[in-house]
């Protein structure tokens, strides 16, 4: 299985799993170094995924969901749960079943299987139950006009591809927060909150005038208005895009920036904390179950009221990793703390956060990590909102077609699975749900202690990684033949941009192996790309969470133990190690994370650190895995484009290399071929070829940056140019200055004192062999 | 009082020139009032175009006036300055120049209010008329015809301040103007000068009037000639009856000037028929000038007229009776109780008001001037003592020792009004900048230099009239002795030669720069503010004032609306629309933006005016019945921190939620009777302390706040009033608040407000000479340190009673000197010092203290310390305190003065022979009586606490007019028909009366009234009709014309556009009038004649 098709290597399940055959006892599983752990996009789409109008059936005492691993007797209209063995009658509605007439969840390819739901069936207007997506715009307006023009201008093409029926409310900030009422015909209307005190829910709701005029409806009945939403006086401040789309323009347009006046010397006063607090706030007077997300622009740090990160006074930096090692960030575990409470209120209430942060310097994105996160919020870290990472990102948020991203609401994930297999948690955008079962792990690891978590916001590509443990029971004494299978049933339910309520089902299964009798069959079942973004992952996670814990000793660690194990070697001989293929590329993607922006953070800011995890978390493996170790593609006259190796031998004077590292594309001309092109070469009709090879690497660009959100860094360099940079820095230092006589020429050199990959090897075989 | 003043001949004579003039002179009195009766134009409600009066108005003179003094005033301090001290020649040929083109307005002085400078050319006349200089001639003469002229537009004086005909004033221009252009020339010119003083007061008024003045004042004395005998006889002769006499002529000469001479003689006759007149009128133009030669008759012969004219004010009686007055006997045998059926109710004292205005110098000779009566009509010439519309003293001769005091049983006290509105006459208050040193004061009292200190040693130094102290005169202040003793520059210098000057505050007087105009309107919007109107009544008064804010960059202007949230509205010119800021959180406010909020006006006025069009449509809908007035003014507060300002806050409901929220005490206190009765006075204080603190910060950063109360229903005035009472503020109460008749007044009350001579961050304080120390301040101010009082704003209209006692004995015969100083910056910004100074001779006789009573000063200062007593004492104590009050002055005087033993007779002094009168009203007025309402009592004693003087009397003893004969008069005399007593004896079945006390106004039907007096009136034929609302309308007939008139003379006088409520017999509306009988007995009190049978007998007890 660890070969599947590069085209769809996660299948119609989209479940990747770092062992795909499991050693049966704990302490089996804790000797293959790598967690039992899957990677899974619980609605990724596939073509082959049936829909099924209906409800599904579930086992009486484990409430799974009938799947083809069930076992069914026709003649007694009977089904066996496969993870508690639990005998089912099939109700009345399935009279009709038989070996020939199955419905469609008990196909065998049909591993996974959508059901349509209707939560609120109404034979007469199937519409009327669908509650329009909402959209909360909170707006930072401490930014320069410059900056506030490009934001405007993207807000105000947002908004016109927003749905007709979408609810949009708008918040914009300051040193104050300011809520439009959007549905105030008379003038332009706003609510001011102050920026330096924390306010409650309550609060908020009760000075919106939502207090108890606007939540009594929501409580008992649905009242449902002709366009669809109810009328809970939130409808003031909430609009449907048609209706308010003018005024949000011509709001817009006067909007300034802060008038209040900041100190020289000083940050502009920004109370982004209370923002997120009144925008939660206003959205809480919605009627639950409705998919609203609140769509943060920040243009700079918090540093006024609840969610500071740093004060005004320019003289203190915003803090770095070193001070967040040494405890020498003031603020941050207290704006931790408030984020922390966002996140609870927003999940209660089935609410999205999502942030594009567009500043030079931090943002606070670090902070905020949690309250994104835990929505399955989106985010997008820029350095200008005038720049296409943020442009064109923030446009796809709102397109349709082919390239949506699928946005959908109020997920919820469960899991079941068999017996002995415990849940150790989920890394990635989810929040626990807290439900208490048999197959929780006692030990946690991300969002644990359930069996259940709660993704408010969740779109085609997100991705979760469930980390799985087994239980310590002995089990050596269960005779092996009766379930050499065991099963794992992802249920996710959501709501889908239409807003109708969807559930998908999905039920794989693996085997158990004997690990201590045959090592080899769980060697085959190992998946290096899937281990290696789960060891980047769980590394992150520990370095997020675990006080002074060194990752690169960490991973190197893991990777001698591993190799220690799956390796053929003779002892304390290093030449003689050698690594069976299933295993032979893992080493390369320890190297690369070892080096990587998540491991090596010291490079890079707290925000963009936490920026940079949160996609390692959320993306799908072989996203993931071009994170920890970028793909390269070689362009020159002599061959087809083909994958080079990421090294800096790879650079040539008459290549382009086209590097993808997942957050920058890198299109990076050798000496000679930029020259050409300097001197206009493409130009010509008779070199059409070198125009041709010229653009060969920008189209694959586009193509890649087409495809990805957020919209990556588009580099384009000459070998020895300033940004240059962003591709040597990914490189295999096989050259360096240390080593520069023996270079071919056109090639290049990296000035680093970084290992090489060969001598990472060369100490791995060392330390393998060891004793 | 009058001791030094000169003997009435002299003035008489002035008065009765002026007499002439006097005509005029109403109406511009009024004139600043006029600026209300012309809103009143605009509005429409009164007068119709047509008519021949109103003509005038429309003329430019007319409307500008009003306004544009206020404007002017600024404009017009900034060029006196240098004028001022230098009385340099330039400026000079520069004023004439104005004064034609910029007439009445542009001249007038900062302190000279609005419009009534037409008055003035003809009251300078009268004091040169006396003498004989042909000017003066010429003048009196162009005086003589103005009345004429004037008189037809005087009638409608009412109009507005314009009212006189734009012809009569160039004429009386033209009189000024050579004058003035002669100025640096002889005396003649000089006298010219002081005479026109008011009207030139402009240009003129300032340079030329210094030097010119010192003629004058010779001129003046040289015809004191004659006072001196005065003086003398004074003492012996008691004419209780001349004075009043005098009096009546110089202030009650409206009514029966001319005749009055002639009936006065008969007392009775006078004032129990107020009617005799017919005749009266007509004459009086004429009469005013004969009056003068006269007037000595009449005086003789008023001598043994009982004290018909009651008003008997004591500044004519002064001068003859000098001493004590026994008018009227009452109960002259012995027993009381048989004593009170024998007492004659028509011969028992009355007020007579005046309405000729009289022409008052300050100092004659050497000593001081005692007052005329605070509510008779009078000029004031400055001539070292300041004009007691500044400052007055209960008592015009200063104890020498406590102990007299004591004796006395009469307060010592001092009403100051630092900022009070100048009759349109006379001179504007002079600046004098002393550049950067700041005006030149002592070193160790930092007294401001003054008339009164003494230059010694070739003025090398100078005595404080203070603390006594011995300075050095500064370097370049130094200037040679006179042969009298006094400095050479004295008279051209207005600081050594007036009693009130305006100083150029330097740079040690600024804490920051002067502040700008900053006006924040904040208007309930809650459902009940809207649905009765209100709010529109606000938006609408408010809209329509915005053209009277000052103009210029200084003036800046915000806006909020408020029910239970707090809307801000950005009026920023760069937005399409105003943009609405809603501040919801109503516990811990705040304000919603840094800049913005408050714009200068030139920047926003189209979206002021637009947002002010749509608030109320805006809030049509709203079914917010609650109101955060604390959370709102905090907000706004918030907002207006950074400069302080004023604070104009409409408020229509009780304040139910947010910061300083507040129940309805009222209702639960009726729930609670046995509570009730003990603690009623509780409902009275403040219900916590919050606004109270919230108040302290205000004035802390001078944010003035007024609070307009529109209202149907309690809205606990106690509390509320905390703010603008601290503030320098006031409460305006608008109860019931009626759609109908109650925007306009709504809307002039404003404009009024804004409009009138007014400063913002000031300071006052009042020093004494030694022996005496200031005990106490109280009005509408923040007290943070003893010595001084801050005002937020103070304007022309807030008075602050200061309290004195003494610390140390006095010398006899020498003089006690009072100052106060005024440090506040005008509304165009520039900081000023405003020193007015009271010099008063001190004695050891117990007599020249009760002759020197001041009635009105000691009444008012009862009043306000009753007003204080009320929210914490039981009712029935206040009462009993202001008997006592009364009882004990009036014991004192039998005891040590009364020169006739005759135990059975009540003997009053002449100058105090009312205080019974109104003690009896204020015992049964509406803040002493138990049957009222809480909030309005509440308002009555916050209303008091501010009150001037001239207002304080009518307050509790209003007047009365018939209003169903006002056509009978003869055309051209004064337009007030005479005052009724306030006795249901005087109110007749077929009658209708008009009832005022300068805040209130009844109408109240006979229940026989003539159907077509009705239909002329009002547009209605039967009395059943009358409707529960009203507003003025005339109707084309003389006799509604002059009812108009007679309403519009009111509103000028007052300063006050009056609130309406029409009363009939037998209905509630009917008891509200009933009850302002104060003469009559009922549940509150017994009748006036009871009254004075029950002190008489506890004065007789206490002898015994």
């Amino acid at each position: 299985m660890s070969e599947m098709a590069n085209m769809d290597s996660e299948g119609i399940d989209a479940v990747r799993m770092t062992w795909n055959v499991w050693p049966r006892t704990k302490v089996e599983a804790s000797k293959c170094v790598i967690p039992l752990a899957a990677s899974i996009a619980p609605i990724r789409p596939h073509t082959d995924i049936p829909m099924l109008p209906y409800a599904p059936l579930r086992c009486k005492t484990c409430s799974a969901v009938l799947n083809a691993f069930a076992r069914v007797d026709f003649m007694a209209k009977i089904w066996i749960c496969p993870f508690c063995y639990q005998r089912n009658h099939f109700p009345p509605h399935y009279a009709m079943i038989s070996e020939t007439n199955l419905p469609g969840e008990l196909y065998p390819q049909y591993t996974t299987v959508q059901y349509a739901l209707q939560s609120f069936p109404d034979p007469n207007n199937s519409n009327a139950t669908q509650l329009p997506p909402v959209f909360v715009f909170v707006l930072d307006t401490c930014m320069i006009e410059e900056e506030l023009e490009f934001v405007k201008s993207a807000l105000k093409q947002a908004i016109g591809l927003l749905p007709e029926h979408a609810l949009v409310g708008f918040v914009s900030f300051g040193t104050q927060v300011q809520v439009h009422e959007l549905g105030f015909s008379d003038m332009s209307k706003v609510y001011v909150f102050r920026g330096s005190k924390e306010i409650s829910r309550e609060q908020v709701l009760e000075q919106l005038g939502l207090g108890s005029a606007g939540r009594r409806p929501t409580v008992g009945y649905p009242k449902v208005l002709q366009n669809g939403y109810a009328n809970t006086g939130v409808n003031r401040f909430l609009l449907p895009a048609s209706d308010c789309e003018y005024t949000l323009d011509t709001l817009l347009d006067e909007l300034q920036t802060d008038q209040w006046p900041v100190q020289a010397g000083h940050r502009a006063s920004r109370c982004t904390g209370v923002a997120f607090s009144v925008s939660a706030g206003l959205l809480a007077a919605c009627l639950p179950g409705t998919g609203a997300r609140i769509i943060a622009l920040v243009g700079g740090p918090c540093t006024e009221g609840p969610g500071t990160i740093v004060s005004k006074d320019l003289s203190e930096p915003v803090r770095s990793h070193k001070d967040l090692d040494k405890d020498a960030a003031p603020y941050f575990k207290k704006a931790v703390k408030f984020y922390d409470s966002i996140a609870k209120q927003l999940v209660s209430q089935g609410h999205v956060l999502d942030l594009f942060a567009s500043a030079l310097d931090q943002v606070g994105v670090a902070e905020m990590k949690v309250a994104v996160e835990r929505t399955g919020g989106l985010v997008v870290l820029a350095e200008s909102f005038g720049h296409s990472v943020f442009k064109d990102s923030f446009k796809r948020v709102f397109e349709d077609g082919e390239h949506s991203l699928g946005l959908c609401f109020n997920g919820m994930l469960e899991i079941n699975c068999s017996k002995d297999i415990k849940i150790q948690g989920v890394i990635g955008p989810c929040t626990s749900l807290e439900k208490k079962g048999p197959n929780v792990a006692d030990t946690v690891i991300g969002e644990g202690n359930t069996t259940a978590w709660k993704m408010c916001g969740l779109n085609k590509s997100t991705s979760l990684t469930v980390l799985f443990d087994l239980s310590s029971t002995e089990r050596s004494n269960v005779p092996g033949a009766a379930n050499s299978q065991f099963y794992l049933q992802f249920l996710t339910s959501y709501q889908d941009p239409e807003g109708k309520t969807m559930l998908r089902v999905t039920t794989v299964t693996r085997q158990w192996v004997d690990s201590t009798v045959s090592s080899e069959e769980l060697l085959r079942g190992f998946d290096q790309e899937t281990a290696a973004v789960v060891m980047a992952r769980v590394t992150s996670l520990k370095m997020e969470t675990e006080e002074g814990f060194d990752a690169t000793r960490w991973l190197d660690r893991n990777l001698i133990r591993l190799c220690s194990k799956f390796g053929d070697y003779r002892k304390d001989d290093p030449s003689s190690f050698t690594l069976n293929p299933c295993f032979s590329l893992f080493p390369q993607f320890m190297f690369n994370l070892r080096r990587s922006q998540f491991v090596q953070v010291f490079n890079n800011s707290p925000d963009e650190t936490a920026y940079f995890r949160m996609l390692l978390n959320r993306e799908n493996i072989t996203n993931a895995a071009v994170m920890i170790q970028p793909s390269l593609i070689s362009y020159s006259f002599n061959s087809l484009p083909q994958p080079a190796l990421l090294d800096v031998a790879s650079i040539s004077a008459d290549r382009i290399l086209l590097l993808d590292s997942y957050f920058s594309i890198v299109v990076f001309h050798g000496m000679t071929i930029a020259q050409w092109r300097n001197m206009g070469y493409q130009n010509q009709p008779e070199h059409q070829a070198f125009a041709e090879l010229l653009q060969a690497p920008q189209a694959d660009a586009q193509m890649i940056i087409q495809e990805r959100f957020p919209v990556p860094r588009l580099v384009v360099c000459d070998q020895h140019g300033s940004q240059a940079r962003f591709l040597l820095a990914k490189l295999n230092p096989s050259a360096t200055y240390n080593n520069s006589s023996d270079i071919a020429a056109g090639s290049d050199i990296i000035f680093t004192d970084d290992v090489s990959l060969q001598v990472f090897f060369e100490h791995l075989q060392r330390l393998a062999v060891q004793s | 009082m009058a001791a030094p003043v000169p003997p009435g001949a002299p003035r008489p004579g002035a008065n009765a020139r002026q007499q002439s003039p006097h005509p005029n002179f109403n109406p511009n009195f009024q004139t600043n009032p006029n600026s209300l009766a012309d809103n009143m134009q605009n509005m429409n409600l009164n007068r119709p175009h047509s008519m021949p009066n109103s003509g005038p108005r429309p003329s430019p003179f007319g409307q500008p006036p009003p306004f544009p003094q206020s404007s002017v005033t600024a404009g017009f301090p900034v060029a006196s300055p240098p004028m001022s001290r230098p009385g340099p020649p330039p400026g000079m040929v520069g004023r004439p120049a104005v004064i034609p083109a910029g007439p009445l307005q542009s001249t007038l002085p900062a302190n000279v209010p609005p419009g009534r400078p037409v008055g003035l050319p003809v009251s300078h006349p009268p004091p040169f008329g006396s003498r004989p200089p042909p000017a003066s001639l010429s003048s009196s003469t162009g005086g003589a015809v103005l009345p004429s002229s004037a008189f037809p537009s005087s009638g409608v004086s009412s109009a507005a301040a314009a009212p006189p005909p734009p012809g009569t004033r160039p004429s009386s221009f033209v009189s000024s103007s050579p004058l003035i252009g002669g100025p640096a020339g002889p005396m003649s010119s000089a006298r010219a000068g002081p005479s026109s003083n008011g009207p030139p007061a402009v240009g003129a008024g300032a340079l030329p009037g210094a030097p010119q003045f010192p003629p004058p004042a010779i001129v003046s004395q040289p015809p004191v000639g004659p006072p001196p005998s005065m003086m003398s006889a004074r003492a012996p002769a008691q004419a209780p009856t001349m004075r009043s006499v005098l009096g009546s002529s110089a202030a009650s000469s409206p009514q029966t000037p001319p005749l009055p001479s002639a009936s006065s003689p008969f007392p009775a006759m006078t004032q129990a028929r107020p009617p005799p007149p017919g005749s009266p009128y007509g004459p009086q133009t004429w009469s005013m000038q004969p009056q003068q030669g006269t007037q000595p008759s009449h005086i003789p012969g008023s001598t043994h007229a009982q004290p018909p004219r009651m008003f008997g004010m004591p500044q004519q009686a002064l001068p003859n009776q000098a001493m004590t007055n026994i008018p009227p006997a009452l109960g002259q045998p012995g027993a009381p109780m048989s004593g009170s059926s024998k007492i004659d109710p028509n011969q028992i004292p009355r007020p007579i008001p005046n309405a000729t205005p009289i022409v008052y110098e300050t100092r004659h000779g050497n000593s001081a001037n005692p007052p005329p009566p605070a509510t008779s009509d009078y000029i004031v010439r400055d001539t070292g003592n300041c004009s007691p519309r500044y400052m007055r003293c209960t008592i015009n001769q200063i104890p020498c020792t406590g102990d007299l005091l004591t004796t006395s049983a009469m307060q010592l006290a001092l009403l100051v009004q630092p900022m009070s509105l100048p009759h349109p006459s006379e001179d504007p208050i002079q600046v004098v900048d002393f550049g950067e040193s700041g005006p030149v004061r002592c070193s160790r009292c930092k007294g401001y230099i003054n008339p009164f200190m003494k230059f010694i040693d070739q003025g090398r130094k100078f005595i404080c009239n203070l603390c006594g102290f011995t300075d050095d005169t500064p370097r370049d202040y130094h200037c040679n002795l006179g042969p009298d003793g006094r400095r050479r520059d004295a008279d051209e210098r207005p600081e050594l030669c007036r009693g009130t000057v305006e100083f150029v505050a330097s740079k040690e007087y600024m804490v920051r720069d002067p502040m700008p105009a900053v006006y924040f309107f904040l208007i309930d919007v809650s459902m009940n503010a809207v649905q009765t109107g209100a709010t529109a009544a606000a938006c609408s008064a408010i809209n329509q004032v915005i053209s009277d804010l000052p103009e210029g960059t200084r003036t800046q202007v915000g806006i909020a609306t408020f029910d239970s949230t707090i809307h801000f509205y950005n009026l920023k010119r760069a937005l399409q629309q105003p943009l609405m800021l809603i501040v919801p959180d109503i516990q811990d406010v705040y304000t919603p933006l840094e800049t913005d909020v408050i714009v200068q006006l030139s920047e926003c006025r189209q979206h002021l005016e637009l947002l002010l069009e749509n608030i109320p449509t805006m809030f049509q809908t709203s079914t917010t019945a609650e109101s955060c007035f604390g959370a709102a003014i905090k907000a706004a507060f918030l907002a207006m921190k950074s400069t302080g300002g004023k604070l104009l806050v409409f408020q229509s409901v009780l304040p139910s939620v947010g910061i300083g929220a507040l129940s309805s005490r009222e209702a639960e206190g009726r729930t609670n009777i046995s509570a009730s009765e003990k603690e009623a006075h509780k409902l009275l204080q403040p219900a916590d302390k919050i606004l109270k603190t919230m108040a302290i910060e205000f004035a802390e950063y001078q944010v003035c706040v007024d609070v307009f109360v529109t209202t149907q229903t309690y809205v606990d005035i106690a509390s509320i009033s905390v703010i603008p009472r601290t503030t320098g503020g006031q409460v305006y109460y608008y109860y019931p608040f009626s759609a109908v008749s109650d925007p306009a007044k709504l809307y002039n009350d404003l404009r009024w407000n804004i409009t009138r001579p007014q400063g913002f961050e000031a300071v006052m304080r009042v020093r004494c000479s030694q022996g005496i120390q200031v005990q106490d301040y109280s009005g509408n101010f923040c007290k943070r340190i003893p010595t001084d009082v801050d005002l937020a704003g103070i304007d022309c209209d807030k008075c602050i009673l200061v309290t004195l006692k003494h610390d140390d004995k006095l010398q006899d015969g020498s003089e006690c000197g009072f100052q106060c100083a005024l440090l506040y910056t005008t509304v165009y910004g520039q900081r000023r010092i405003r020193v007015t100074n009271l010099s008063l001779p001190c004695t050891n006789m117990l007599s020249n203290l009760f002759r020197s009573a001041d009635l009105d000063t000691q009444f008012t200062c009862f009043l306000k310390q009753a007003a204080i007593e009320i929210p914490t004492c039981p009712l029935l104590q206040v009462r009993d305190h202001v008997t006592n009050l009364c009882i004990n002055i009036l014991l004192s005087y039998r005891k040590f003065c009364a020169t006739v033993s005759s135990t059975g007779q009540l003997i009053l002094p002449e100058a105090l022979k009312l205080l019974p009168l109104y003690t009896l009203a204020l015992i049964k007025s509406r803040g002493l009586r138990n049957d009222g309402r809480i909030d309005d009592r509440s308002f009555w004693f916050n209303y008091v606490s501010s009150l001037s003087t001239p207002l304080a009397i009518p307050l509790v003893y209003p007047r009365m007019f018939a209003i169903h004969n006002v056509d009978t008069k003869d055309g051209d005399e004064s337009v007030l028909p005479p005052t009724i007593p306030l006795s249901s004896e005087h109110v007749c079945d077929d009658g209708i009366y008009l009832l005022e006390n300068g805040e209130d106004a009844l109408i109240y039907f006979g229940s026989s009234v003539d159907s077509s007096i009705l239909q002329q009136l009002f547009g209605f034929t039967s009395v059943d009709d009358v409707p529960t609302q009203f507003v003025m309308q005339q109707f084309s007939n003389p006799l509604s014309k002059n009812f108009n008139d007679v309403v519009n003379v009111i509103r000028q006088q007052r300063c006050s556009y009056l609130r309406f409520a029409l009363c009939k017999k037998g209905d509630p509306s009917g008891m509200a009038f009933v009850s302002c009988m104060v003469e009559d007995k009922n549940a509150n009190g017994p009748s006036y004649v009871e009254f004075l049978v029950h002190i008489h007998r506890q004065i007789q007890m206490k002898m015994s």
